[in-house]
């Protein structure tokens, strides 16, 4: 399946529902699917040090918090210093 | 459909038009249209596009840390917090900006801050919100409209939750929120400050008064900075590393050291270390942001955005560090300031001061070497509007919606006397005026700090501005604010010279300011900034003509049936003992807010100081001490804000002719005739505010001839020193009873007088008013603005009315003008409204502001917002898009007089 622009590296979110791509410099929908050109935005979901909480959409741990801090899937982690990709 | 108020009027023979002079008999448009260049307008034309958003990304990393470093010292695990945040925020850059960094990820973003309050953005059957409901701290959510149109999120859609009634956030991102905020359950200023403001014996009046509306807003847990004027001076001298370097050093020399401060003395060293953990985190964040335009440059296949890109990185990479080398780094670097700042704290009205008086070095010398043309400076004082325009502040409805209007008030400052007396303003400012024209954008608002010395062409050039109907710049007394500034903070050592470096901070509150030493090449430039505490910070709106309901019914307050006050037990038998209860019952609402407000702001001191804001203003840090040890020059900041002064006047003059004077109805038949809205129905059931849509209920007759009476009575703004003689008795009353309370820091508090949109949403929980206003209504905006319709004598009465009181007595007077745009049409027409606004300035008036548009285009952008996406109006001290403007606020500014000769 396809990821959303989102969650592409060269989408730069104007708000919560467009952004701009800067490969094109369109305006396009946060939603709408990808194209050939995606390049992944670093997120916590895509780090090994998150652990989904079963009983909470949406919501994790970072196992890289001193105390196991509670930590959510869908944050940007590109400024992170702990991110480790889990591919 | 009941009959309408205007139609009752004219039957009657009374104009209920809303206009003054001759008609203009076709709708017109205003003189003056530009555009701005093609950078700016495409980046102006994104941000038309673009929704009002919020993120969690601060308000994560922020708390993260601070739960992380349980234990540690206050100001210091705080500013620990702030700089993990700021270092983790994710580097956006939009194609084409010459100036980047956002408050947030997007472009119109902003964050919550559950660390102050985490109750008003829950759901509404949430236990969080419903708590705040009872205790009063979310009542005025409840009466505040925002605009329906622009960026305003007010209805969740798709993956898009509202929060707050305006904000967007990704639905992925709310149950993130919602666990963060229960974490501060219980710690955060808002509660925290309520466990002990309940301490205060009289606490239950001060719940019922919020409960009732009668008072707007806590400060200290909502927005406790701004209305403040930032100072950029240290960073524009030393550098971020520069001023890490000399905390460094100061920590090295204090460590250990009361130096004969038993209290204090030793905080230094904690404050020191807090400065340098923030700077350390700011200059990651911008650092971040060169990092990202060099990714995006290698990446960018257009030879002039790669340049760009490469032009921004390097840029960000040398000021992160080290003072600015040219005009463009400077303006960058103070846009990162001001952000920087207004990421620190919930914060409405940082207003950059005179920031043409700042940045012109660096302007006069990039012109001298020829590193800048005076077109290159005008683009980017156009792409500069635009970012300031982006800026958005997270608090609730009550809060952004019912007093702010969605405006942010950065209030930029102009014109005004040097350190040595001499005009101030210079040629980059004339530029910011014709940025203000080509780029029409609500901020930075622009205030022309009026002084007789300032030349001609300055003036005339403001007034162009103004003419493109924008509202700004307004016009400000440089020597009636110079007054105010001398008298109030020289026991804190002003003195003249420093009296001169005074702005304009939020919408017009006058804040003080210092000169400061820069030097460039050598050469000392003394520029303005800065020197004050939040100028506009305890209590918050006292709704005047509630406080006079109160008093008619023995402290009930009649929308709600409940007791506010103590009974006063009084008969009202003579206006002196009328007027006597309401100061009493003003007073009381006054004495308890101003303890209640005072603990919250000391909670607020205690664990969520200001560590960034406070190491740019004098004297922090030379003295080792942050805002919450008094290291600002200035510090009796605290006020008393009114609203409704011109409907409390108007009613004290009808009852005082038509009750005590020609005893034409009693008491009893008044209470009963506003009890009974004079037979009309509701604004709410009209679903309009303002008084001549009003409509009557079929076959209510029995209060005509009190309402009839009610409305002919003398009404301010004519002359008339009947109804005069009162505001100006109320004046030499309430401005120096202010200095009678005192701040947290021990300092007396004045009075401050303007009402940005609070008269709408205050209005909306009073019932009808003795001066024949209905249920429901809006109140006069300002202070000095004459009620719609009521000044029927032209503006020079209408001066003279608003001038029989000293204004240098208060921190501020409003004076609203709506003038249609064939009245100032060509040169003529521009010198006429310079006259006008001479003559107000010769007079003592302190502050005015004009509306140039015909009314007729606010009827029509009222039922077509979509084609109106662009208008401005100037409502009370900001100019906003009308769009974005909560109906009760439209309808109050559609029946303003509309002058049609000046």
């Amino acid at each position: 399946m396809a990821m959303s622009h989102r969650y592409c590296r060269n989408y730069a979110p104007v708000d919560v529902a467009k952004g701009i791509c800067h490969r094109s410099k369109e305006l396009i929908s946060a939603d709408d699917d990808s194209c050939g050109s995606f390049e992944k935005m670093h997120r916590c979901m895509h780090c090994r040090n998150y652990r989904a909480d079963e009983s909470k959409p949406r919501l994790g741990v970072c196992g890289a918090s001193p105390n196991g801090f509670a930590a959510y899937e869908d944050m940007v982690a590109v400024t992170c210093q702990s991110f480790e990709s889990v591919e | 459909m009941g009959k309408k108020l205007r139609d009752i009027l004219e039957e009657a023979g009374l104009s209920g038009g809303i206009s003054a002079g001759h008609h203009a008999d076709e709708g017109t448009d205003r003189e003056l249209k530009r555009e701005p260049g093609w950078r700016a307008k495409k980046l102006r034309d994104l941000y038309y596009q673009t929704l009002s958003s919020a993120d969690n990304e601060f308000t994560y990393w922020y708390t993260r840390k601070y739960f992380e470093l349980d234990g540690e010292i206050p100001v210091v695990r705080r500013a620990c917090a702030l700089r993990e945040a700021f270092s983790h925020l994710t580097p956006v850059i939009f194609p084409d900006e010459l100036i980047v960094m956002n408050k947030s990820a997007y472009y119109r973003g902003s964050f919550p801050m559950p660390w102050l309050s985490e109750g008003f953005y829950m759901a509404r059957e949430d236990e969080f919100y419903q708590e705040a409901l009872k205790r009063g701290s979310t009542s005025v959510d409840e009466h505040s409209r925002f605009g329906e149109g622009g960026g305003n999120v007010t209805k969740s859609f798709g993956k898009v939750v509202s929060l707050a009634g305006k904000f967007g956030m990704r639905s992925e991102e709310v149950p993130a929120l919602l666990s963060m905020a229960r974490l501060w359950h219980n710690r955060s200023v808002d509660d925290l400050g309520h466990k002990y403001e309940q301490m205060v014996p009289e606490y239950e009046i001060k719940e019922k008064i919020m409960r009732n509306v009668i008072c707007m807003f806590d400060s200290g847990y909502t927005l406790p900075q701004g209305r403040e004027v930032i100072n950029y001076y240290y960073p524009l001298q030393y550098g971020f590393q520069g001023l890490i370097d000399k905390a460094e050093k100061r920590k090295a020399e204090v460590a250990g050291k009361a130096d004969g401060d038993g209290l204090a003395g030793t905080n230094r060293l904690y404050n020191y270390h807090a400065v340098v953990e923030v700077l350390k985190g700011i200059q990651q964040w911008i650092l971040n942001y060169a990092k990202e335009a060099s990714r995006l440059a290698s990446a960018e296949s257009d030879p002039r955005q790669k340049r760009e890109y490469e032009e921004i990185s390097a840029g960000l990479e040398w000021i992160a560090s080290k003072p600015p080398r040219t005009f463009r780094e400077a303006v960058q670097m103070c846009w990162t300031i001001h952000i920087a700042v207004l990421n620190e704290d919930a914060i409405s009205g940082l207003s950059p001061g005179r920031l043409g008086q700042v940045l012109y070095p660096f302007f006069e010398r990039d012109m001298k070497r020829g590193a800048i043309t005076r077109e290159e400076a005008l683009e980017l004082l156009e792409c500069q509007r635009v970012k300031f325009t982006c800026i958005d502040c997270f608090a609730s409805m009550g809060v952004v919606g019912g007093v702010l209007s969605g405006n942010t008030f950065n209030n930029l400052s102009l014109g005004g006397l040097d350190r040595d007396g001499r005009p101030a303003c210079n040629e980059l400012e004339m530029l910011i005026l014709e940025a203000g024209i080509t780029c029409a954008s609500p901020q930075p608002t622009l205030s022309l700090l009026y002084d007789e010395k300032l030349p001609e062409e300055f003036l005339l050039k403001a007034v162009d501005c103004v003419k493109i109907g924008t509202g700004y710049p307004a016009f400000m007394n440089n020597r009636v604010a110079m007054e105010f500034v001398m008298n109030h903070y020289g026991p804190e050592g002003m003195t003249t010279q420093e009296a001169r470096s005074w702005a304009v901070g939020g919408c017009l509150e006058t804040s003080p300011g210092a000169w400061m030493p820069l030097t460039l090449d050598g050469k000392t430039c003394w520029i303005p900034g800065g020197a004050g505490q939040p100028t506009s910070v305890g209590v918050h709106f006292v709704s005047l003509p509630k406080i006079l309901e109160l008093v008619l019914f023995d402290g009930v307050d009649r929308r709600t049936g409940e007791r506010v006050f103590e009974p006063h037990g009084l008969s009202l038998g003579s206006y002196e003992e009328l007027f006597q209860a309401f100061r009493d019952y003003f007073s009381k609402a006054v004495e308890v807010l101003a303890l209640c407000n005072n603990i919250q702001h000391d909670v607020w001191r205690k664990n969520n100081m200001a560590v960034f804001n406070s190491l740019l203003k004098p004297d922090c840090l030379e003295k080792g001490h942050l805002i919450n040890e008094m290291g600002y020059r200035y510090n009796a900041t605290y006020n008393v804000e009114t609203t409704g002064t011109i409907n409390l006047v108007n009613s004290l003059a009808a009852m005082k002719k038509l009750v005590y004077q020609d005893r034409t109805i009693s008491l009893d038949e008044l209470k009963e005739a506003l009890c009974a809205n004079f037979g009309f129905k509701t604004a709410a059931e009209v679903n309009s505010y303002s008084l001549d849509d009003q409509e009557k209920r079929d076959g209510e007759e029995k209060y005509d001839r009190i309402h009839f009476l009610c409305l002919t009575a003398p009404k301010y703004g004519n002359g008339d020193s009947f109804a005069d003689d009162i505001l100006k008795e109320w004046e030499e009353w309430f401005c120096p009873s202010c200095h009678d309370y005192e701040s947290l820091f021990a300092k007396p508090m004045y009075g401050c007088q303007i009402s940005v949109s609070t008269h709408g949403a205050m209005g909306a929980v009073t019932i009808a008013t003795a001066d024949g206003r209905l249920h429901g209504t809006t109140f006069a905006d300002g202070s000095v603005s004459a009620y719609p319709g009521t000044d029927r004598k032209g503006p020079y009465t209408l001066f003279s009315s608003a001038t029989v009181w000293d204004h240098s007595m208060s921190q501020n007077s409003q004076m609203n003008m709506k003038v249609h745009p064939a009245a100032i049409q060509g040169i003529e027409g521009s010198r006429k409204m310079l006259e006008l606004t001479r003559a107000y300035m010769r007079q003592g008036g302190f502050h005015i502001q004009y509306n140039v548009v015909d009314s007729r285009t606010l009827r029509e952008a009222q039922a077509d917002p979509d084609a109106h996406r662009e208008l401005m109006v100037r409502v009370a001290g900001f100019t906003q898009y009308w769009v974005e403007i909560g109906k009760p606020i439209q309808d109050e500014v559609i029946v303003r007089t509309e002058y049609q000769e000046v």
